[in-house]
């Protein structure tokens, strides 16, 4: 039996990518393995909605890409995090944090 | 953010390449997809279909994709202005005279825009110029200090980072005889470092040439850019030339930057040479000896720590040492005059913007030229209203192509888009030509500025605040314009395109537009108001009896400067100058004077007999026999000063009629004496008034004659007024209606003495550079007035012709069931007489709010000129009925048959 699956809140596809990419540079097909991967495939994301994203983050300058060659020797587009992203990441992680937790607390107390 | 415009450009000019990356990366990720499944035991189909699903719709994955990078905007805009130029270029008509329009609006006010921005707010062309401070000790303007004082401020030199001071002349290139001058400057040697102004070739002045005992290299001069290019040809070896500047010779060290004018606004300078060599120039009369002449303008750099508050503090503190040091002939005036001198506080004023010059340029020009900026505004405005009309009438002659888009699909948004997109193309257009137009305009208008004694400089190249301006205005004539016809247009029903097209012109659109030539008729009837109260006034003062008659009369003026004469043979020397003259053929009368009208004052304290509650100054001038016959000046009373009032006869003077009446009212002033300088060191025995003459125009047309006395110059024995004398001016009136050739003049001179330089300017030029301001605004204003009136001449007639023509099918009909021409005419004329009747109510209303902004700036004629409304009235009446007569005769010859036939 799968997992029941989540539709992810507005606005966190962006901050799971930054995690995403932060270890090593990594392609669109790797980030959205990994997305899949350590979500336990409980977060319902469509793959394809990943390009426009990462696009988004490159503009902003929190990420950047570059053509290289992939494991399997093809030609493949890898983003790596930015000295800004890195940043980006930080704060977002810890508003998030923050957030959660104010969250859990209501829903606990009330 | 660097990284969001470089996509974006590569999206933009690498469209190709940027897809090819899409498609790649895209197809990538499907593939390490499938493969994924295939490695998991999928067959290649099913893992090809999962693949796709988990991906979700490709299409719609790449479109989102370009959204975010920009490209789709682009795409838009580029369709957009592909749309935008082929309907423009559909009707070259409507484009050019929207385009006319707009470039005639912009033009005038990027013209003026760009005269303001390089009189008031540029700043100075030298390093960090917000650092830079003047000396003064009014509040809001420069003053010119005595040379003791400057070197005083510049000794101390733990207040300020840096100081430097400096003198505006005139340096004679000639060597005697008729002059050649160059704009000058005697600088102190720290100028250029404090300004950190740094030499485009060999060097700068430095404080070793600043030496009164005279600088290492001995007189050095440095020269502009200008006189280096024009006067040397731009030769590579002038530095170590000789230049000869008032008979002495300087070598020449460098060239400055092009860029850097001299820190007067409105004038530029092309040679500067250090202060201590001032005495080349004016011999024993130097002012670096004379304590109480003012002549020297002096700024400071203050440290990166001071500010201006904490540097004025630190500055008055030394201030009464200072001062006590550059009391000089003040001792003579008392105790009291002395103290006021001590106490009056020094004060630092910020000089980032530069100086206003001894022209007063900056002051003189500042409200005439808002008030021209405003005028332009509001010709600008009434083009904007034209062209809005202009498209609006052709949204609605395109109602069918709009409505068929609208029909086929395209959004409100994107119609209203693609219309401010033309407005758009069509105010660049209009701001690009209306920018060549302002070039030319400004060039133009500064030239009009110059006078023959002051040659107007004003840096106009681009800046940023000029490109910020060009901008603003597109993108607000754009707003302005191109609103209504964007939303007019958006909201066509596509139901109309199925309709027939052309009858269903709407009332609406009547309505719109009718309410923008009323604004249009307001507008210019403001505009026909200013132009006439501005021309009235240049009138009154063009008009306004000078008391003289400038036609035919040279004023020359001799500097002895260099002929070495002692002080006391000046005088007989400039009077055998004028005897040689007057034996000139052709010279109908020959007199000198110390001053002449608009050049410079002479106010010495005085007390008349028989006036005892009068202590003060009183304007007055020095003259020789035969002054007011040369002048045209009559004499009402008594006598005019004569050849024969000279030294050793009893004491004469005239005075002017302001001066009669004011003092004598009822009686005569003949008999009774002024006394000059009464009670100081320097007193003269009272002189006798033998004669009053009519009023001479001295200093400004706007305020009337003041009272004036006249005395002898040969008379005027104060002691020290023959070393002050060393130069003199000589009025020569020819008998002819052409002015005496200043050849025979000058050999006339010189052979009395050929090292008097000799400087002619006719008097009517003085004259006319006393009206220049008035006569500038009046052309300007007048010009704007004419294109303001053809601008809303053309919209009238526009709207009418609209009216005329939606309506050709009912006036057809009218006219068949017998309605007669006339009755036709009064139609359309009626619709006329009521949108000017409308425009010019609101017109009187602004006007008369608007014109008492400019009261200040009028003379002779009140802001509420009831004749000027009603002058206003009438040119806007009677154009309006040419532009409604036209569109009405065609209405008038409306064959009903054809009419008929169409429908």
């Amino acid at each position: 039996m799968p997992p029941p699956r989540m539709e992810l809140p507005q606005g966190t596809l962006d901050l799971l990518i930054l995690k995403a990419v932060a270890l090593q540079p990594q392609h669109g097909w790797a980030i959205s393995e990994r997305l899949h991967q350590i979500s336990s495939a409980s977060l319902q994301i469509r793959q394809g909605s990943l390009y426009p994203a990462l696009h988004r983050l490159e503009r902003r300058g929190w990420i950047k890409a570059r053509w290289s060659t992939s494991e399997n020797n093809r030609r493949a587009k890898y983003y790596e995090l930015t000295r800004r992203g890195r940043a980006e990441l930080e704060t977002q992680t810890t508003a998030w944090h923050k957030l959660a937790a104010t969250i859990s607390q209501v829903l606990e107390t009330a | 953010m660097l990284s969001d415009w470089m996509l974006r450009l590569r999206a933009l000019f690498r469209r190709a390449a940027v897809e090819d990356d899409i498609d790649a990366e895209l197809r990538f990720h499907l593939d390490r997809q499938v493969q994924a499944h295939v490695a998991r035991g999928l067959d290649h189909d099913e893992a090809m279909r999962r693949a796709r699903l988990e991906f979700g719709g490709l299409d719609q994955i790449k479109e989102e994709y370009r959204d975010a990078l920009g490209v789709r905007a682009i795409d838009r805009l580029r369709q957009d202005l592909r749309l935008s130029l082929r309907s423009l270029r559909a009707t070259p008509t409507v484009t050019a005279v929207a385009v006319l329009s707009l470039a005639l609006g912009i033009g005038a006010n990027a013209a003026i825009f760009s005269i303001i921005n390089s009189l008031l707010l540029r700043m100075l062309p030298v390093k960090d110029p917000a650092r830079l401070v003047v000396l003064t000790d009014t509040p809001t303007r420069a003053r010119s200090w005595n040379y003791r004082i400057w070197l005083e401020i510049h000794r101390r030199q733990h207040l300020f980072e840096d100081s430097a001071a400096w003198s505006f002349t005139r340096f004679d290139l000639s060597s005697g005889g008729q002059t050649q001058f160059v704009d000058g400057l005697w600088v102190s040697g720290s100028f250029f470092e404090a300004l950190g102004v740094k030499a485009a070739l060999g060097r700068t002045l430095a404080a070793s040439d600043d030496q009164r005992s005279g600088g290492a290299d001995g007189p050095v001069a440095v020269i502009s850019d200008r006189l280096w290019r024009e006067y040397f040809d731009g030769a590579a070896d002038v530095v170590g030339r000789i230049l000869r500047l008032d008979g002495a010779n300087f070598t020449i060290v460098g060239v400055l930057p092009r860029e850097f004018f001299g820190l007067e606004v409105g004038r530029t300078f092309d040679v500067a040479v250090p202060l201590a060599d001032e005495p080349l120039s004016r011999g024993r009369s130097t002012y670096l000896d004379a304590v109480s002449t003012s002549f020297l303008t002096i700024i400071a750099r203050l440290r990166p720590d001071q500010s201006v508050d904490t540097a004025t503090t630190a500055l008055r503190g030394a201030q009464r040492e200072i001062r006590e040091l550059t009391i000089g002939e003040l001792g003579n005036f008392g105790a009291a005059a002395i103290e006021r001198y001590l106490k009056e506080p020094f004060t630092l004023i910020p000089a980032a913007n530069g100086f206003d010059g001894s022209a007063d340029f900056r002051s003189r020009y500042e409200r005439p030229l808002w008030t021209v900026m405003v005028v332009a505004g509001l010709v600008l405005l009434i083009a904007c209203v034209n062209v809005a009309n202009l498209l609006l009438a052709r949204a609605t002659a395109r109602r069918h192509e709009l409505s068929l888009r609208v029909a086929l699909g395209e959004t409100r948004g994107g119609l209203a888009r693609q219309l401010l997109t033309e407005s758009l193309l069509l105010s660049v257009t209009g701001t690009f030509a209306g920018l060549l137009v302002a070039t030319w305009g400004s060039r133009f208008l500064v030239t009009q500025l110059s006078t023959s004694a002051d040659t107007v400089f004003l840096d106009m190249s681009i800046d940023s605040r000029i490109v910020m301006f060009g901008v603003a205005v597109t993108v607000l004539t754009t707003l302005v314009f191109g609103t209504a016809p964007a939303v007019r247009a958006s909201s066509v029903n596509p139901i109309d395109a199925l309709k027939d097209q052309g009858r269903t012109a709407g009332h609406a659109h009547g309505r719109l537009s009718s309410g923008f030539v009323i604004a249009q008729v307001t507008l210019s009837f403001v505009l026909l108001v200013a132009a006439g109260l501005f021309v009235q006034t240049f009138r009154e003062i063009a008009t306004r009896p000078l008391g003289f008659q400038p036609e035919q009369v040279t004023i020359v003026t001799m500097d002895s400067g260099r002929t070495g004469i002692a002080a006391e043979a000046r005088l007989p020397e400039f009077e055998r100058a004028r005897d040689a003259v007057r034996a000139v053929p052709g010279v109908a009368a020959a007199a000198l004077s110390f001053i002449t009208p608009f050049t410079g004052g002479f106010t010495p304290p005085l007390n008349i007999s028989g006036v005892p509650d009068f202590e003060g100054r009183l304007s007055g001038n020095l003259v020789s026999g035969g002054w007011f016959t040369t002048f045209g000046t009559p004499v009402i009373a008594g006598r005019a000063l004569g050849d024969r009032d000279v030294k050793g006869t009893p004491r004469v003077a005239v005075v002017n009629q302001a001066f009669a009446s004011r003092f004598f009212p009822g009686t005569s002033p003949l008999g009774q004496t002024i006394s000059l300088y009464p009670g100081g060191a320097r007193a003269l025995p009272p002189m006798t008034i033998v004669g009053v003459v009519g009023d001479v125009v001295y200093s400004s047309l706007r305020i009337p004659a003041a009272p004036t006395w006249y005395a002898p110059l040969s008379q005027f024995d104060v002691p020290e007024f023959p070393s002050v004398l060393f130069s003199l001016q000589l009025a020569v009136r020819s008998r002819t209606n052409s002015p005496v050739a200043s050849r025979d003049v000058a050999s006339a001179i010189g052979n009395v003495n050929p090292a008097l330089a000799l400087t002619f300017r006719p008097l009517s030029d003085s004259v006319d550079a006393a009206r220049n301001q008035e006569r500038l605004v009046a052309v300007l204003a007048g010009s704007f007035g004419i294109i303001g009136l053809l601008l809303a001449g053309l919209g009238l007639y526009g709207i009418t012709a609209y009216a005329v023509a939606v309506r050709r099918s009912e006036i057809g009909i009218r006219i068949a069931l017998g309605a007669v021409a006339g009755r036709m005419i009064q139609l359309v004329l009626v619709r006329v007489a009521i949108l000017v009747a409308t425009g010019t109510v609101a017109g009187i209303a602004l006007s008369l709010w608007l014109s008492r902004f400019v009261a200040s700036l009028l003379y002779g004629v009140q802001p509420h000129d009831t004749a000027t409304l009603l002058g206003a009235f009438i040119v806007l009446a009677s154009v309006g009925l040419v532009a409604g007569a036209i569109p009405a005769r065609k209405a008038a010859r409306t064959n009903p048959a054809t009419v008929l036939r169409e429908s």
